[in-house]
């Protein structure tokens, strides 16, 4: 190179440093890579008049050229004169339809090609421009490298963004999951997380109970649910609970590009979900049943105070006679009854009762047994008779493993005659007046057994005065301690002959106590029902 | 229960309303570009995307979105999201959509704050 050539050169440089900065400066601004060739042709445009300016992009050796800027469609029909090397190439020739020529291998193993065709002015490229050129290929080539880094920040952050989503969602979905009460929300829901976050682009649930598929969820919901469980690009995760599978199967994981195969995250996220499906069922169930035993225990409840309610609160005063009871109800409902009405004629019926069974079946028996005793005894029929009756609608109203045993002794104050029938019962003590024990126990079988008109045999007798009777529920005998001992009937009977107090209300107090002192405070399993007389 | 993707458009005084059906992945989200694509090559800037239909989207979907935004952002243009899910607001919060579009929560109070 000469010395006035290189001079030149050094003084027309200086002047371009600013453009080529400037240049490059817009070139990586750029954002794809149409915007690239744009701009491009701008620079050249404005720095070297070159107006003809045709850019191409080949991403490997493989694939065609792809057209990023050109004006002109008739340089598209020249792109075999662009040569494909892994070095930069240029060539300015004389007799082709352009005037410069030019392939650049790029970072990402693609390549520009670039066809220039005349100058605005049509004057030829002179070496200095030609120098220019050079030095704007290079710029346009470590733009693109800026535009690749650009290109992958983006990507990186994006992923890494769509990783928090990831998580956060995983966490709400939970959190939702469990908020839903219905299992076909939770399952579709579930679903629908597992379908977006490993951006599927379809999904399928199977429950399948006993190896049979009872329901099916496919999301979006016109595909076909074999086609999904059949895809190539598969993910799929199974949980049971209660006999269920609950079988999820993600397909085609989708990207920019097209669909590819699942990572291992996406397997991770799909098992979180299922994992979590699995808690919901499980918390659901557990709230059920929590519920279940809440409604249970309200109906207990209620019917404890039905029975409660039926039990009287006081007894009637009997002219000559003390009269005392006591029902203490175990924890859970019991069917344990007892009561003293005065009739019609002056008389007073001794009642006792106990039905078979616990809880609120017990309770709504007792209560027919208390409604119909209401109705029958001022109808002052024979008690044998009432029996008959009262037995049949026990027998229509109890389910089959219900009966009730029954005591009634209806007491004449005047002369103490009383009128009884046991049906079924433990026998009721009696204390003679020569502190020996009488037990009684004629009568027939437990009410709602059998509706047969059997008859039940009544027996009558007379309290003398100082006689006492004590009726009873098995509770008081089968008190049992932490041993599993039971109070017995014997030490019931003993305490029974051996403690007569002035009043009724005393001996009801001693015997709770000593059957209290015998079970020293095991829980009660049964209610403690007791009725006392005494004939003054 | 998530369909295949539909969408419908209209122009209400030169703001365009996308309003979108089911899941929002590569089909959808190329779909809504397509469309955009239409009225913005007629120097249409103002969009509105309502989602009431649309419960579900991917990353792939939202690809879709921010490119439609970052068009949008050269030419000054404005883009609205509405009736958005709770769970697809917060996923466009964490994806930063909103440092460059804006959201309402009906098409009527988006077509306001044009």
């Amino acid at each position: 190179m000469s010395k006035v050539l290189s001079e030149d050169l050094v003084s027309k440089l200086s002047l371009q440093v600013d453009s080529f900065q400037d240049g490059f400066k817009i070139l990586a601004k750029s954002s794809s890579i149409e915007e690239l060739g744009l701009n491009f042709n701008h620079i050249l445009r404005g720095s070297l008049l070159i107006t003809d300016v045709n850019l191409f992009h080949k991403r490997n050796k493989e694939l065609e050229w792809i057209t990023i800027f050109s004006k002109d469609n008739r340089y598209s029909k020249l792109l075999d004169d662009l040569t494909i090397s892994s070095s930069y190439s240029i060539s300015f020739p004389d007799e082709k339809p352009y005037k410069v020529i030019c392939t650049i291998p790029l970072i990402d193993k693609s390549f520009f090609g670039i066809i220039l065709g005349n100058k605005l002015d049509g004057a030829e490229y002179s070496d200095i421009e030609k120098i220019f050129l050079q030095i704007f290929l290079q710029i346009l080539d470590n733009a693109y490298q800026a535009y690749i880094n650009y290109k992958k920040e983006k990507q990186l952050i994006f992923a890494l963004k769509h990783r928090v989503v990831q998580l956060n969602n995983l966490i709400g979905t939970g959190i939702e999951i469990s908020n839903l009460h219905k299992i076909g929300y939770q399952l579709e829901l579930a679903l629908e997380r597992a379908v977006s976050l490993t951006n599927s682009s379809k999904g399928a649930l199977k429950t399948i109970k006993n190896g049979k598929v009872v329901s099916t969820i496919v999301l979006p919901m016109n595909y076909d649910l074999d086609e999904i469980f059949s895809a190539k690009y598969k993910i799929e995760a199974e949980v049971e609970f209660q006999g269920l599978t609950y079988s999820f199967c993600l397909a085609n994981k989708e990207t920019r590009k097209g669909i590819e195969d699942f990572d291992d995250t996406d397997y991770i996220l799909l098992s979180a979900i299922a994992m979590q499906v699995t808690g919901a069922l499980e918390n659901e169930h557990l709230h059920k049943e929590a519920l279940l035993k809440e409604k249970i225990k309200k109906e207990l409840s209620v019917a404890s105070t039905i029975q409660q309610k039926i039990i009287p609160a006081k007894l009637p005063e009997i002219p000559g006679y003390d009269i005392s009871g006591i029902n203490i109800p175990s924890a859970e409902v019991g069917g344990d009854y007892y009561d003293c009405m005065k009739l019609n004629d002056g008389r007073f019926a001794l009642i006792i009762a106990d039905v078979a069974g616990k809880g609120v079946p017990s309770a709504l028996l007792v209560s027919t047994l208390n409604a119909s005793l209401f109705s029958y005894l001022d109808l002052q029929i024979p008690l044998s008779e009432m029996a008959v009756k009262i037995n049949s609608i026990i027998f229509n109203a109890s389910p089959p493993d219900k009966f009730i045993t029954f005591f009634i002794a209806v007491l004449n104050p005047e002369n103490g005659e009383l009128d009884i029938i046991n049906a079924g019962h433990n026998p009721i003590l009696l204390l003679k007046k020569d502190k020996s024990l009488k037990k009684i126990d004629a009568g027939g079988v437990a009410f709602g057994m059998f509706d047969m008109g059997l008859p039940f045999l009544g027996e009558q007798m007379v309290l003398e005065k100082g006689e006492r009777l004590m009726l009873y529920t098995d509770g008081i005998p089968e008190a049992m301690n932490e041993k599993e001992e039971e109070y017995s009937d014997k030490k019931m009977e003993d305490f029974f002959c051996e403690n007569y107090p002035d009043n009724a209300s005393d001996f009801i107090n001693d015997i709770v106590a000593d059957v209290r002192k015998h079970t020293a405070g095991t829980p009660q399993s049964d209610d403690i029902t007791a009725l006392y007389l005494i004939r003054k | 229960m998530v369909t295949e993707f539909k969408l419908s458009s209209e122009n209400k005084e030169n703001c365009i309303i996308i309003n979108t059906e089911g899941y929002i992945n590569n089909i959808g989200g190329q779909k809504i570009v397509d469309e955009f694509n239409k009225y913005k090559n007629n120097g249409i800037n103002n969009y509105v995307i309502n989602l009431q239909e649309s419960k579900i989207v991917n990353s792939i979907g939202i690809s879709f979105l921010i490119e439609l935004i970052e068009k949008l952002n050269e030419t000054n243009g404005k883009l609205i999201f509405t009736n958005l899910d709770p769970t697809i607001e917060k996923t466009f919060t964490i994806m930063g959509l909103f440092q460059f579009a804006h959201k309402a929560n009906n098409v009527e109070e988006a077509l306001k704050l044009f």
